[in-house]
């Protein structure tokens, strides 16, 4: 008898439901099985569904182009992605920990700079980050949390290890996806999800709204919650909706805002002005508040840090936070783990190479054809070198731009990425994938059930940015030993 | 509540409502199409005079036929008054809003659109027209109905409503409009001879036929036409109903000003109007007069909510 797993090879990678071409590792035997009671022409036509069901709730993110904003719909493969619950459990402690490492760290460069001062990390890595802002020094955000929100983006390697690839502090996406890609399974396998222990994924905008009341400035059982989104032409306007709505806050634009002399935020409504909070703010700290930053910023609201500063504002992520998102300063959370909560890292950090660094940079250049070169500071996949897939004169160019400005990159050993089944033109075939989970951080710390996985669809691509072509896959923590 | 959340509520329920009744209206006026003899004075460019669309359409096209007439008011994506451009402006401000309504109602909205996008060469036939109409009209109730059984009865859906009233006491008086023409001193035999068929048309566009019936217990003739969708206190689409709705949901909402003064005479000023001793041109400058009255209306709600001036 022919089975839909005959064609599929394992490669190199760690196979994320497969131990070899004919065997499903036991946490996917089940999914593995009930696959195979469908054929080709089945799969797709549950595809098709899911595509429908995508359009019919409006599941979009906006891509950027020469020819405008383009509303696109949200790119789903159908076939999950299963992680066992044991093994999940340590990754969600190792998130947890990084995240108050990570947390310790800024409020210590904003004040003491004690690290800086043991000589843990070089101060001009501080001093010459872009997110490193003089107005935040002194600070103290409630419970000592400057990021309250945080995607990590994990991948396995050869041998099946997590590692952190990076954490993103500033105003990290992709939570709504996780959430809705849930939903559309549920359409698409009912059969399957009835099954088996699958842990659910739509709590999270609950633990959201409970971490923001928990850092509102005064200890009020019902603060003013609003989510500020630059407006409906950004990527993730679809999620600042989303996210407002489910937890019942205000989405706001700036233009909403208004601080008064009395240094509080107000947001103008049908009553007049009603005062704010907590502000979730999906805008970046250059554009929050034309007083202080970007004096061209039409998206932020004029006054936003007076307020904040005087006390009267909680802001999540607060401004600055994002000194620790850098691919630099990322070397060192190992560290941060160890120094301030005197414990060892739960889950490792992919080797990495700063090119400010003279040792690590003549390797780098020596080396540019094996490694991934990434500019320190930006996301979404942008400027990346993947040697191993770059032609001769990208390798070039980056030879030059690194040596321009080390410390604006860094370097890391290409990683297999573990693979997954993907359904492409109705055969299932290994794509490399990673996941983002994301974690909450107020009076107490929350981490999503797995997170949003995200599949590079070309045959051994490595690159699984929504913005250039990647897709997300549900994610499936089971528990097998109940 | 935001005066941008309020603006957008505002404007989704006013393009929705436009989007139900042009495709009520062309739906009825198809079908009187079908019943005339043909060479009456009805013709497809007199429908196009009723959505005040002459100049547009002869930007766009030339012949006022049959295709031309219902692909601009249907689908053209050119025309802003077009269906679909309504349902298309619908649609952005429900994406824009989805933080106040529950999510079933964007859903609804949306499977409209892509119903719309993606049949609309449906209507260049009668029949494939036919179903294109009925599906949009079904679906604006389902919209109206899933909101009223799922919204609380809060300042969200009071401006939904605001929306909603005034776009259908504007759209009343622009059928009403056709009344004009119909009364015309000059009107020819056969118009004269197929009033009453006209009038049955009229009702029927505003889904009234049956309250008509029911209510004034009369035969159908243009007095008693007018006056019941002019003047009548208790069916939805009668101009005096909707002015009653926005009177109470003004109430209920915070520093209306003068709102509620200015449709309190609009109304006492309706219901004094004798229709039997109207013109057809005194009507005509009636129904514009309450259709200018309407545009303040709507300036004063922007005004008061919409557009708040406060200092810092």
């Amino acid at each position: 008898m022919t089975s839909l797993w005959d064609h599929y090879t394992v490669t190199n990678a760690y196979d994320e439901m497969r131990c070899s071409s004919n065997l499903a590792r036991p946490s996917s035997s089940r999914l593995s099985h009930y696959l195979n009671s469908l054929d080709g022409k089945a799969l797709e036509a549950r595809k098709s569904a899911a595509e429908m069901a995508i359009l019919e709730m409006g599941i979009t993110f906006t891509v950027y182009s020469d020819e405008g904003n383009i509303d696109r719909a949200w790119p789903f493969d159908i076939i999950p992605r299963i992680i066992e619950y044991k093994e999940w459990l340590h990754v969600e402690n190792g998130l947890k920990q990084r995240l108050k490492a990570l947390n310790c760290f800024i409020d210590d460069m904003y004040n003491e700079q004690t690290f800086l001062k043991e000589g843990l990390i070089p101060a001009e890595i501080i001093t010459s980050s872009r997110n490193f802002i003089e107005e935040c020094v002194g600070m103290h955000p409630k419970h000592g949390v400057w990021a309250n929100i945080c995607g990590t983006d994990l991948i396995r390697d050869t041998d099946g290890t997590f590692y952190v690839l990076e954490d993103n502090l500033r105003v990290p996406s992709g939570v709504s996806y996780m959430i809705e890609n849930r939903v559309i399974t549920k359409r698409v396998f009912p059969e399957l999800l009835q099954d088996l222990n699958v842990l659910p994924v739509d709590g999270y905008p609950a633990h959201l709204l409970e971490m923001l009341v928990s850092i509102a400035p005064e200890d009020k059982s019902r603060p003013r919650i609003a989510v500020l989104t630059p407006g409906i032409y950004n990527s993730a306007y679809f999620e600042h909706a989303f996210l407002a709505q489910q937890m019942g806050a205000e989405l706001v634009e700036g233009a909403d805002l208004v601080v008064k002399s009395d240094d509080c935020v107000y947001m103008r409504t049908i009553n007049g002005l009603e005062k704010v909070d907590v502000i979730y703010r999906r805008i970046d700290d250059q554009f929050l508040d034309p007083e202080v930053f970007r004096k061209d910023s039409l998206l932020g609201a004029k006054g936003l840090i007076r307020a904040w500063k005087a006390g009267n504002l909680a802001l999540a992520n607060a401004p600055g936070a994002g000194v620790a998102d850098d691919k630099v300063v990322y070397s060192y959370v190992p560290d941060m783990i160890r120094y301030y909560l005197n414990e060892e890292p739960i889950i490792p950090n992919v080797e990495t190479y700063l090119c400010s660094n003279p040792d690590h940079l003549d390797y780098v250049l020596k080396h540019l054809a094996e490694l991934v070169v990434k500019p320190a500071n930006e996301s979404g996949g942008y400027g990346m070198l993947v040697g191993p897939h770059a032609s001769f004169a990208e390798i070039m160019k980056f030879h030059k731009i690194i040596q321009e400005n080390p410390r604006n990159y860094i370097a890391q050993p290409t990683l297999a990425l573990s693979t997954c089944p993907t359904l492409c033109d109705n055969k299932l075939e290994p794509r490399h994938i990673d996941l983002r989970p994301f974690i909450l951080q107020g009076d107490s710390s929350f981490v999503t059930a797995g997170g949003l996985t995200r599949v590079a669809l070309q045959r051994g691509s490595l690159v699984v940015n929504s913005s250039q072509g990647g897709g997300s896959k549900d994610t499936w923590i089971i528990n097998t030993e109940t | 509540m935001l005066s941008r959340s309020a603006e957008r509520l505002y404007w989704l329920a006013r393009y929705l409502e436009r989007t139900e009744n042009s495709a009520r209206l062309l739906s009825v006026y198809m079908n009187l199409m079908f019943d005339l003899p043909l060479g009456v004075e009805m013709s497809w460019r007199y429908l196009l005079n009723i959505c005040g669309a002459e100049e547009a359409f002869f930007h766009l096209y030339q012949e006022p036929n049959e295709q031309n007439t219902m692909s601009f008011l249907l689908t053209e994506t050119a025309n802003p008054g077009s269906l679909f451009s309504s349902l298309q402006f619908a649609r952005e401000n429900i994406r824009t809003s989805r933080d106040q309504m529950p999510d079933e109602a964007w859903q609804l909205v949306n499977e409209m659109y892509l119903y719309a996008k993606n049949n609309s060469a449906l209507v260049s036939q009668r029949r494939g027209r036919v179903l294109f109409l009925q599906e949009i009209m079904q679906g604006c109730q389902r919209f109206t109905g899933f909101l009223s059984g799922a919204m609380s009865h809060d300042h969200a859906l009071r401006f939904i409503r605001l929306g909603r009233s005034i776009e259908r006491a504007d759209m009343t008086t622009r059928i009403l409009d056709i009344g004009s023409l119909l009364l015309a001193d000059n009107r020819s035999e056969i118009m004269r001879e197929y009033e009453s068929s006209l009038w049955i048309n009229v009702l029927k566009s505003l889904s009234a036929f049956l309250m008509y019936r029911k209510h004034r217990r009369h035969r159908i003739n243009s007095d008693d036409v007018l006056d019941y969708l002019l003047k009548d206190k208790d069916f939805p689409r009668a101009v005096v109903h909707c002015i009653k709705e926005l009177q109470r949901y003004i109430y209920l909402l915070p520093n209306a000003g003068g709102l509620k003064e200015s449709l309190i005479k609009l109304e006492l000023f309706l219901l004094d109007v004798n229709i039997k001793k109207t013109t057809p041109t005194q009507l005509h400058e009636l129904l514009d007069y309450i259709q200018a009255h309407l545009g303040d209306t709507h300036n004063q709600i922007a005004a008061a909510w919409f557009l708040p001036k406060y200092g810092t």
